[in-house]
């Protein structure tokens, strides 16, 4: 009971992804575990089949499994999640017989470590997923599809689980002093990043942010390590792309980092577009915590427009081992923003936002996870 | 060359309804794989065609003009034995939308694309990577528009992105691409 008013009250922190905190909280209200539209059938319908595969989401990068039952009928289905004495998800099918499909099916363990699959008496089928963490509700999605003549497809029952997040590791306190903060300028050296229009270079920008943001920690007690100080390739020049950002990553877990933050100018094809947005991985309980109150920070001080705090599936946020989050600072590629990223007043502004947005993270982090260690 | 212009007369262009109004992303899925819904179409008449002509329709995903959803542009074109080739043509072809952003770094061309165990492999020249000037908002929405044009189709589940062959980590460095990719409903702009 506690862990679900922390969940919800995670939920309500956690805020905007990509939709309004009202989505978020209602998603998690709905559960989106409920019974689909019942049907009566007169004889029984029969399981014919069971597949399922693991799916990572192109835009976020967030991890479920699939596993989609074929049915010779209509059914309906519902679902229930057990904690003891190990964590289950019970999807009952009502009227529904054992076909061909095997008793038991092993999975890969990531996010389901098996399938058994029983007839009960009251002429239900019962699919009983073994799960190697708890998961709350809102993890799982349960529907039901009809056969699609034309790409034949027969009636399949739809089961979604997400990845969940692993048990927290971590315990902070409030404020920055002695605190061991990663700061990574985006590219650098051979790589310029992103170029404005007027030739602005997005590793020039994001190295003089990075510099502010250090001095200005550094003044609050906190241990700052620079994953770049100068024009440089952290790597070496002309690396493979994704040796430059395994380099990055490893400045962060090769020591006891508290958090990771990456800074970046923001570019897209279209010069109309603009604002602030800090994205965020979800593999802790406090990425989307930093991701929020640094987007918080920026858009207080920098007052451009908010485009929120967004999961992506960036590499420097996914493969660092404690939270972190990539702010774009503005974009690039919007001539307004351009002229802002190389002013000094606006890099003093944005980089203050930064700095509040980490002080008020340990304080929120600080009163998350119970007790100190 | 002639043969893609007249591709491009057929092209009908969709306007979302909704394109610029309501701005709240999908909060779930009701299929398998979502049916793009609640577009015009419009066709335009093309000289010489044979109107009675079997024709396809293919879709293709487009950045809005904030550059924070995906919207589907539905195209009409003659029937082909390649339907998953002329949707990343397609993809690689500027509409000249002014609502939507082109997402394609130029200069991107497709080398090739073969469907296997339900994964697309898609293959494309290096300027994919080398011209891409994109912040990482652009590099996700360029990704999720090619993995969402290819999932349209119902027998790929995933993309695996290739550049000259190989497979890729990253495509402007930001993204991890170097597993197959599976399609991402939430950067799709709900229709009213």
């Amino acid at each position: 009971m506690r862990r679900a008013i922390g969940l919800l009250i995670f939920y309500a922190v956690i805020g905007t992804v990509f939709g309004s905190t009202t989505d978020v909280v209602l998603a998690a209200a709905q559960g989106g575990a409920k019974p689909s539209v019942a049907v009566a059938t007169k004889r029984l319908a029969e399981l014919t089949q069971v597949r399922w595969a693991i799916h990572t989401d192109a835009a976020t990068g967030g991890s479920k499994i699939r596993i989609v039952v074929d049915v010779s009928d209509q059914v309906d289905a519902s679902s229930e999640i057990l904690s003891t004495p190990t964590p289950k998800l019970v999807i009952t099918v009502k009227g529904a017989r054992l076909g061909k499909v095997p008793k038991a099916i092993a999975m890969d363990g990531k996010i389901a470590d098996g399938i058994s699959i029983e007839a009960d008496e009251e002429k239900n089928t019962r699919i009983v997923i073994d799960l190697p963490l708890m998961i709350d509700e809102d993890n799982v999605k349960v529907f039901t599809l009809r056969k699609d003549p034309v790409t034949k497809r027969p009636n399949r029952i739809v089961i979604d689980i997400d990845k969940p997040v692993p048990p927290v590791e971590f315990s902070f306190t409030p404020g920055l002093r002695n605190k061991v903060i990663v700061l990574d300028p985006g590219h650098g050296g051979s790589d310029p990043g992103a170029i404005g229009l007027n030739k602005t270079m997005e590793k020039d920008v994001t190295l003089a942010v990075a510099q502010i943001v250090k001095n200005l920690l550094v003044s609050e007690g906190a241990v700052v390590v620079m994953t770049r100080a100068d024009d440089r390739d952290v790597f070496a020049p002309n690396a493979t792309a994704v040796d430059e950002l395994k380099a990055r990553t490893t400045v962060g877990n090769s020591r006891k980092t508290d958090i990771f933050v990456s800074i970046h100018a923001d570019s897209c094809p279209a010069r109309s577009a603009g604002g602030t947005t800090a994205y965020y991985y979800q593999k802790t309980r406090y990425d989307a915590l930093l991701a929020q109150n640094l987007e918080s920070g920026m858009i207080d001080k920098g007052n451009l427009y908010e485009r929120g705090a967004a999961t992506a599936n960036f590499y420097v946020i996914k493969r660092t081992m404690m939270p972190a989050a990539l702010v774009e600072l503005a974009f690039i590629s919007n001539p307004d923003e351009e002229k802002l990223l190389v002013s000094n007043s606006f890099q003093q502004k944005i980089a203050q936002g930064i700095v509040d947005g980490m002080k008020n993270f340990f304080e929120q982090a600080a009163n998350l996870g119970g007790a100190k260690r | 060359m002639i043969g893609s212009f007249k591709i491009m007369f057929l092209i009908v262009l969709l306007v979302l309804v909704n394109l610029l109004t309501g701005c709240q992303p999908n909060s779930g899925e009701q299929g398998e794989k979502q049916q793009t819904s609640q577009e015009i179409v419009k066709t335009l008449p093309v000289a010489g065609q044979d109107n009675a002509a079997k024709t396809q329709r293919i879709v293709v995903y487009r950045a809005t003009k904030d550059a924070r959803y995906l919207v589907p542009e539905v195209h009409e074109v003659p029937q082909n034995d390649h339907p998953v080739k002329t949707a990343l043509e397609l993809l690689l072809t500027d509409s000249h939308n002014p609502d939507t952003i082109f997402l394609l770094p130029p200069g991107t061309k497709l080398r090739g694309v073969s469907v296997k165990n339900g994964v697309a492999y898609v293959d494309f020249n290096e300027k994919l990577i080398k011209g891409s000037n994109e912040g990482s908002t652009g590099e996700m929405l360029m990704v999720a528009a090619i993995v969402n044009t290819l999932t349209e189709f119902s027998e790929i589940d995933k993309v695996q992105i290739m550049v000259e062959g190989k497979k890729v980590d990253t495509l402007a460095g930001h993204m991890d691409v170097s597993e197959p990719l599976s399609r991402s409903e939430k950067i799709i702009k709900k229709s009213l």
